[in-house]
């Protein structure tokens, strides 16, 4: 069965740490079969920041017309959402937060209009990734960006469980990340088990 | 000696429940002979860090717009109150967008060796965190905080204080709130109180 990966590249540096950590998982499931995957860096996305006006709790869009027209469907559409982030002052870099705080609207719909967020045949069959990078050793850098990544995929209908973590602390300078000694096969594993588990998350909702 | 408090606003929402808790913080200030300042970020042109790293060899930014400028504000203030609500369990895009672009002083702290804050200068100078979110649950402004911590440890400013409020959806806005505002309008009363007495020994 075809899986759609969606994959954000949400640093601004193009093919820095965190991007290279994302192309690994991502070529990693290019060589699977019947694997589509769609890379977006979000410095070409053009999605600006929420402007906090609550229009789409009564809307059910955002008033905004930006980029996020084209991700709101892509988002909707994909099985597998990748989204990769370098950490900057402890957190987020603010262009992914941007992204973040613009699902809103999938928080008005699910949680104020009582709409679904995808069909319910595709319930508990999508999945998530996040990948981060982060200059500073402290093995709690990660800490304060992982909530937002959580609100992220919670509101666009995919569980906490259903969200696999690769986190690489320590690297700084553009391509440190290929000296680490295990970034890469940790990034190569991780994407061929996200697929097997959405192939068969996928195949079980064809049998029923 | 006038105490000068710069407010930062970094919800793009104008009068809101986390601008109105800063004004009240600002109001408490003034009322107590500070000179105060407010800055809205939804008002400043600036865009978000882009990770060059350039500032790293210069020290500078190469980005040309009005961040600097109110990076030299901060600087040159002696409490510093920046605000946002929690989106999405962290501050908002807007001010994360600001913060990021901070990696110049960062850079002159920790490569160049072109700046340093003396302890007897962060001493002087305060940094207060106010924030209101609409969820109950209590550790909804944790994942803020490190942010914060990063702005105000990389301008000299020591994190003195949060004034924050949660389950703004419950109480139906913060003039409904029993005890933020006012609480927000005695520490602005208090900071300045605490700053002239350290300014003056």
């Amino acid at each position: 069965m075809p899986v759609k990966v969606l994959a954000f590249a949400g640093s601004p540096r193009r093919h820095g740490n965190s991007e290279t950590l994302l192309d690994w998982v991502l070529a990693s499931m290019a060589e699977e079969p019947e694997v589509t995957i769609e890379k977006v860096p979000l410095t070409e996305a053009n999605i600006n920041p929420c402007r906090g006006c609550n229009a789409c709790e009564k809307l059910n869009k955002c008033i905004q017309r930006d980029g996020m027209d084209t991700y709101h469907d892509k988002i909707i559409e994909a099985d597998c959402i990748v989204l990769s982030s370098p950490i900057f002052c402890m957190g987020l870099c603010s262009q992914v937060k941007a992204l973040v705080d613009r699902a809103q609207v999938f928080r008005s719909r699910k949680y104020v209009l009582k709409l679904p967020i995808v069909p319910p045949e595709r319930k508990g069959k999508r999945l998530g990734v996040f990948l981060a990078t982060a200059g500073q050793i402290w093995p709690y850098v990660f800490d304060a960006a992982v909530p937002s990544v959580k609100c992220f995929y919670h509101v666009i209908d995919i569980k906490d469980a259903d969200i696999s973590y690769l986190m690489v602390n320590g690297v700084d300078e553009k391509g440190a990340i290929e000296r680490h000694p295990t970034a890469r096969s940790d990034a190569t594993k991780l994407g061929k088990m996200v697929i097997a588990e959405q192939k068969k998350r996928l195949d079980a909702g064809r049998q029923v | 000696m006038t105490i000068t408090i710069l407010g930062i606003s970094g919800s793009p929402h104008r009068h809101g429940n986390t601008e109105t808790l800063l004004d009240s913080f600002l109001d408490g200030a003034r009322v107590a002979g500070a000179s105060v300042e407010k800055v809205v970020l939804t008002d400043l042109n600036y865009a978000p860090c882009r990770g060059c790293n350039a500032c790293h060899k210069t020290g500078n930014c190469i980005v040309k717009d009005e961040a600097p400028g109110l990076y030299d504000r901060i600087l040159a203030a002696d409490c510093v109150a920046v605000a946002s609500p929690i989106y999405s369990m962290g501050i908002t895009a807007q001010l994360k967008g600001f913060i990021d672009r901070a990696q110049y002083l960062w850079a002159r702290k920790f490569i160049l060796k072109t700046l340093d804050f003396s302890p007897d200068h962060i001493k002087k100078h305060k940094g207060v965190f106010i924030s209101t979110a609409g969820q109950n649950q209590t550790n909804v402004f944790d994942s803020a905080f490190p942010a914060i911590t990063a702005l105000f440890h990389g301008t000299g400013f020591d994190y003195s204080d949060n004034i924050v409020a949660n389950n703004m959806d419950k109480y139906n806005g913060i003039k409904n709130h029993p005890t933020a505002l006012q609480e927000a309008y005695e520490k602005g009363q208090q900071i300045v109180r605490e700053l002239e007495k350290i300014k003056s020994t």
